[in-house]
């Protein structure tokens, strides 16, 4: 990634001593490529703790699942909490459209809703913990369900923290019609955390 | 070069075979095991001696002679032919060798054709094996395997702790023993004699200590010692067999064979572990009794026996076993105690 | 001072990791508080603290010296502080010290550092072998004997081969593929639960040092990749790049794809062990064999990241010193892929005797098994190389025939773990310690020593001593053999692994096999010898003393700071000895034209008889 930025930095001043620019032997941003690259990565992280689940689940039970002492998964709350993460992903598109398009209002306002829509989502998310009556420590169902939804929990803090930096950007007035890799980017990584969380209700609530 | 390769084959061969690799073979399943390592060494060691081959004589033939300082090799790029063949054989041979093998993993698995089959159930735990029979509807627990000669015997291995894993070398079969699971081999003894039970899975700081006997005794012998099993275990439960039929006249000769041998309700030796002159043994995982028990009281040594978890002796790791409250009877507890005071006095 | 607090570098450090304790001591506190837990009335022993402070250290200490600075900048949008080029190069040895961008220094600064791990390592192997010497105890007790052998395979996996590769990479791809820096994308080793989740204090350190291993090693295979793809130099296609390259490139891909993993299982140890979480807790409905299955996907995969470089290094040793062309070289960038995509498909191997699901045992037989097939491509061809070649039996050709023979045997003797009804037998026993020794002493060991001394001129811009070379070689194959041919017998006459202390029929093979590696100990401290002595008062080295094609050898020893003045341009293979007038890259400024054209006469209709 920095590549690309030293390159840069030497089209502006061409008298400071450096490397010459790399040839781009792809057209693929290395940005993109990294950020790609490392969602494979991610995808493989989640493979590991549903591989858990799996074998918690169907290997060492034979298929039991929630309800366990009479707790069971709010499925309910969680659907509705799983529309206001998907809903995000679409005002997340709709202010990179916007600012591809040069409406910056629109942009700035997509923003705002997106990183919103995900701090209600993480805060049911907790609140959920707190009222959910059984723990990690209690047996290995909690175990793999605070697992596999804390995983996704850190990684939608991490996606709020990168889309609050691109929000604050937004206001600052940077990016622009030609300039949105900085939104692009962590915005690939938000529709990851969406998809993801998508799997991961599917799997754990629903089956 | 053909021809060095293949008498340098052969006499790998003919090495490879004659090394007496196995430690004895003490089962059925041992014979197909051996064979089987047999065909191994026949199939692989051409494949490297042709390796071996090839990179002397092109060391031989192609080396920089003085005066090629400059020179460069043919510009060849590749063949081929030759690159489908050298996929195509070994591909040919693995996919043999996989089908014996499987063949052979079938075998040494099935269950016998007739009879009912004898189970053993075996339960490891920090640092000890446990055998729990149940001939003719007599349950009973024993430190030491037994086994009668000529009979298929199954093993459910299971664990209380850690994982373990279930190895006799002479039969050649092992099996982890995993806590929550019950794992399966079984073997049918061919061979008289004691042979030793091996942990081979590591499992802490006794790991290198876990060591039992195997004992495979004619069909006669082994009766034998099932009825008197079966006695011990009738005169009081499990625990309280070996001091009531004893009737306690030489208490310290029986706290002696407990110590070197352990008892049958799962007491494991004592010896094992640790070193006490009078009885001869030269454990190192525990502390050496004959100097740490020197002025010891009777309290104490029963403490340590009983609770060992109460006070963890210096330098030592928290390995000794936790059930000795349980697997020695009272009366045996008893002799012990009294045994370890007075030769360490 | 305050200038140098705010700005990168070990002040800064300093400060930022007495805030991040502060802060998370603080954190954990308030927390506890918060659940009405006791607020470390005994803080010292309070185990979550020890946690927290392992994972915010060393994270505050990396954004204090200035790792992520870079991408603060971009990602606030600030200008990204033109980059300070004086953090280039190294121009005395205190330069290698300090935190630098140059992606030479940096590949010094790990294949150095690594050599350090594999003397330590090496050291504990030492102390294991003094005590199984004799049966009994000799030196060292259970306890120790079993960190010994833990930290010894760590050690020299985590911190020896991986990075030894990853730093001689560091150094040369960029090189080699004509880019002028990195992408700058600025209980046992095995630790079974639930052995692990009981243990003491010390099972955390390598939990969680295991970690901070895969974040690094995940963040260097992204930015071999991202390099590898988008910073080729002109006309380097796919096809005409150095197999080395392929070789990081094959492994780079195994690293991101599977070294999540490893991070999720000591993951769930960490919860097991410090927040009592179920994942392998049986008695709570966890599954014990989950986290060997979790484990071995990483780390079968993981077995070729340590030996897919050494295949790299190894293609451009052979081709340099025969002097002929790369014998089917697609063959070998395709074998190098097809071992990726096998080698996560094989990793039940290792547990064929774990207790999981018997029939699974069948498929894994059959696809390790035809492992070997790609593997077999590969040292076939480098046999094919070898013949008819010119052959140099200088050092770094001597490591390589070495290795072609012994990773043979290493190999074969993995063929025979990988049919189950041996395996049963010989798992756990010393004949799998000999095994690993053979791939990973014979194989990854034997192409790194290859590597070091082709790449020693290039590196240092010194020639090492070839007369120490070569005692270094003879006396290292001769008592390497020693060290761990035997381990076979005693393996299969019944010796179990992991222990320090054995049945007395065991006891001769082992005061040789003791005795031997000894031997083998000193002769590593020839090499030594040879590298500090060389580098300090070694003969000159010219620009391509080998005569070598590939890019890295067309600059001078050591290699001009920036690399390149101008990105050279590639027109041909990067293995056409013999071909008459053969180039592989030219320099100076890429005239379009040349880019495409094959250039006439340079390249002789390759021969494939
Ligand atoms: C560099 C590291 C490395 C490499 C490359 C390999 C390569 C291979 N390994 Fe190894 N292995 C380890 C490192 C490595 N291994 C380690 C560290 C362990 C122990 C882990 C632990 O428990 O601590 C282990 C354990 C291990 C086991 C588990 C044993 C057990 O615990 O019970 C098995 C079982 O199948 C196995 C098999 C193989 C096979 C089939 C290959 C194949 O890839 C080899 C292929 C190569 C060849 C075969 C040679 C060249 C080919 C030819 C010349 C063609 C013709 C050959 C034939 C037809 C035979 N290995
Ligand atoms: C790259 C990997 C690598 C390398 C290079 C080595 C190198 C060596 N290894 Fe290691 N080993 C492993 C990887 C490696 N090993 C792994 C993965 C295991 C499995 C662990 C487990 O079970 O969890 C293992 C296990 C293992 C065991 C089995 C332990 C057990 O199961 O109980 C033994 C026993 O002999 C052993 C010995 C040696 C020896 C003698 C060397 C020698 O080659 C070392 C030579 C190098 C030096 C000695 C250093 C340089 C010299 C000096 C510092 C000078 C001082 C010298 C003297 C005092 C003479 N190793
Ligand atoms: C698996 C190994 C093992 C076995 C079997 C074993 N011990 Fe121990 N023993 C230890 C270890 C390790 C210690 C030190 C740690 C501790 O104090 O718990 C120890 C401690 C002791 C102590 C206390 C010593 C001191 O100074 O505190 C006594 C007494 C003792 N054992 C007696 C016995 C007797 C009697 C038996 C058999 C009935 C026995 N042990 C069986 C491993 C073992
Ligand atoms: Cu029990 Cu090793
Ligand atoms: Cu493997």
């Amino acid at each position: 990634m920095e590549a690309a930025a030293i390159s840069a930095s030497h089209v502006h001043d061409d008298h400071h001593h450096g490397p010459p620019p790399a040839n781009r032997s792809s057209r693929v941003e290395p940005a993109l490529l990294g950020m790609l690259l490392f969602i494979i990565s991610e995808i493989m992280v989640f493979g590991a703790f549903f591989t858990a689940y799996f074998f918690i689940r169907v290997v060492a039970d034979e298929g039991t699942w929630f309800p366990v002492d009479g707790k069971d998964l709010p499925k309910l709350i969680a659907g509705v909490n799983t529309a206001i993460l998907i809903s995000s992903s679409f005002t997340l598109h709709w202010a990179e459209n916007a600012l591809k398009l040069g409406n910056r209002r629109a942009f700035r306002a997509g923003m705002v809703a997106t990183f919103l829509l995900g701090a209600t989502f993480l805060f049911v998310q907790i609140n959920e913990y707190v009222h959910i009556g059984f723990s990690p420590q209690d047996h290995a169902y909690g175990t793999v369900f605070y697992g596999l939804t804390g995983l996704h929990g850190a990684h939608v803090t991490i996606g709020l923290v990168l889309l609050g930096m691109v929000t604050i950007r937004a206001f600052r007035g940077h990016f622009s019609a030609e300039e949105h890799r900085g939104v692009e980017v962590p915005g690939i990584y938000w529709h990851f955390v969406d998809v993801m969380w998508i799997v991961v209700y599917t799997t754990v609530y629903i089956l | 070069m053909v021809a060095f390769g293949v008498i340098a084959s052969v006499i790998g061969i003919a090495i490879g075979l004659a090394i007496d690799w196995f430690p004895v073979q003490g089962s059925t399943q041992g014979e197909k095991i051996d064979t089987f390592w047999d065909v191994l060494i026949i199939c692989s060691v051409p494949f490297f001696v042709l390796v071996v081959t090839v990179v002397l004589f092109a060391v031989r033939d192609f080396r920089m002679r003085p005066g090629q300082e400059n020179l460069d090799g043919p510009p060849i790029h590749g063949n081929t032919k030759l690159e489908v063949v050298w996929t195509a054989v070994p591909a040919m041979l693995l996919v043999g060798l996989c089908t014996y093998a499987y063949i052979v993993l079938d075998d040494i698995e099935k269950a016998p054709a007739k009879g009912p089959e004898r189970v053993v159930k075996v339960t490891g735990e920090q640092f000890t094996w446990t055998f729990e029979y149940n001939e003719g509807g007599k349950k009973f627990k024993t430190a030491q395997l037994y086994v009668p000669n000529g009979e298929s015997v199954k093993f459910d291995v299971g664990s209380k702790d850690v994982i373990h894993d279930f190895w006799v070398p002479a039969w050649r079969m092992k099996i982890d023993a995993v806590p929550g699971i019950t794992t399966t081999y079984r073997i049918t003894p061919k061979r008289l004699g004691n042979y030793p039970v091996v942990c081979a899975e590591l499992c802490g700081l006794g790991h290198a200590f876990m060591r039992q006997t195997a004992h495979v005794l004619d069909k006669a012998a082994f009766d034998r010692w099932v009825q008197q099993q079966v006695q011990r275990t009738a005169g009081g439960g499990a625990a309280a067999g070996g001091a009531a039929g004893g009737g306690g006249q030489s208490a310290s000769a029986d706290a002696k064979a407990l110590f070197t041998t352990g008892n049958s309700a799962g007491a494991t030796a004592c010896g094992g572990c640790h070193t006490l002159a009078e009885a001869g043994t030269t454990g190192a995982v525990g502390p050496n009794l004959d100097q740490v028990l020197k002025g010891k009281d009777e309290a104490f040594i029963r403490e340590s026996i009983v609770d060992p978890k109460a006070e963890i002796a210096k330098g030592f790791p928290d390995a000794m076993p936790t059930n000795y409250g349980d697997a020695l009877s009272g009366p045996e507890l008893d002799a012990l105690v009294k045994y370890l005071a007075e030769v360490s006095k | 001072m305050s200038v140098k607090l705010r700005n990168p570098g070990w002040y800064r450090a300093g400060l930022y990791v007495v805030l991040a304790a502060v802060l998370a001591f603080g954190l954990s506190w308030a927390v506890r508080a918060a659940y009405g837990h006791d607020t470390y009335a005994h803080f010292l022993d309070a185990e979550s603290i020890v946690i927290i402070g392992m994972i915010a250290l060393p994270l505050a200490f990396l954004v204090g010296i200035g790792c992520f600075d870079y991408w603060f900048y971009w990602a606030s949008g600030r200008p990204t502080r033109p980059e300070d080029h004086s953090g280039h190069g190294a121009h005395s040895w205190r330069d290698y010290f300090r935190p630098n961008t140059d992606h030479k220094v940096i590949g010094i600064q790990y294949t150095v550092t690594s050599f350090f791990f594999l003397f330590v390592g090496g050291l504990m192997a030492m102390l294991m072998r003094a005590e199984l010497a004799q049966p009994g105890r000799q030196f060292v007790d259970a306890s120790t004997f079993n960190g010994l052998f833990s930290v010894h395979a760590s050690v020299l996996i985590f911190l020896f081969i991986i990075p030894v590769f990853a730093g001689l990479a560091n150094f040369v791809l960029p090189l080699m593929i004509g880019a002028p820096d990195m992408g700058s994308f600025a209980s046992g080793w095995t630790a079974y639960a639930p052995l692990s989740t009981t243990a003491p204090d010390g099972q955390v350190f390598f939990t969680i040092g295991v970690q901070f291993a895969g974040a690094s090693s995940i963040a260097t295979a992204l930015n071999f990749l991202v390099t590898i793809i988008t910073m080729r130099a002109p006309g380097m296609s796919f096809f005409r790049m150095p197999l080395l390259a392929w070789a990081n490139f094959s492994t780079s891909l195994l690293v991101v794809i599977a070294t999540p993993f490893i991070a999720a299982s000591q993951f769930f140890v960490l919860l097991d062990w410090a927040l009592g979480f179920n994942f392998f807790n049986a008695a709570k409905g966890g599954d014990v064999l989950m986290y060997q299955h979790v484990f071995w996907f990483y780390s079968h995969p993981a077995v070729y990241i340590m030996m897919l470089p050494g295949f790299g290094i190894i293609s451009e040793v052979l081709a340099v010193k025969a002097r002929k062309p790369i014998f089917g070289y697609r063959m070998m960038a395709f074998s190098l892929l097809a071992i990726v995509v096998l080698g996560f498909t094989v990793w039940a191997h290792h547990m064929f005797v774990s207790g999981m699901q018997a029939w699974i045992r069948i498929p894994m037989m059959v696809t390790t098994a035809i492992i070997a097939v790609p593997t077999g491509i590969k040292i076939f061809s480098w046999l094919a190389t070898l013949w008819r070649g010119v052959l140099h039996l200088d050092t770094p050709m001597l490591f390589a025939l070495g290795f072609l023979t012994m990773f043979t045997l290493g190999g074969i003797s993995g063929v025979m773990l990988a049919m189950v009804p041996l395996d049963i037998h010989v798992s756990d026993t010393y004949f799998i310690v000999a095994h690993i020794h053979y791939v990973l002493f014979g194989g990854s060991l034997f192409t790194i020593f290859a590597g070091v001394y082709y790449w020693f001129p290039k590196m240092t811009g010194r020639m090492y001593d070839e007369r120490l070379g070569r005692i270094h070689f003879w006396s290292t194959l001769i008592f390497f053999n020693a060290t761990f041919a035997p381990m076979h017998l005693i393996g299969v006459q019944g010796m179990p692994r992991r222990v320090a202390d054995y049945a007395d029929q065991f006891a001769g093979w082992n005061l040789a096999i003791s005795l031997a590696s000894f031997a083998l100990g000193l002769s590593t401290l020839v090499f030594a010898y040879n590298m500090i002595a060389s580098w300090r008062g070694g003969a000159r080295a010219s620009a391509n003393p080998w005569r070598a094609l590939t890019l890295e050898w067309q600059v001078s020893s050591p290699p001009p700071v920036f690399n390149f003045d101008q990105v050279p341009t590639v027109v041909g293979g990067p293995y056409e000895y013999g071909v008459p007038g053969a180039v592989h890259g030219i320099f100076g400024p890429a005239k379009p034209a040349e880019v495409k054209a094959t250039p006439a006469g340079t390249h002789a209709e390759p021969v494939r008889e």
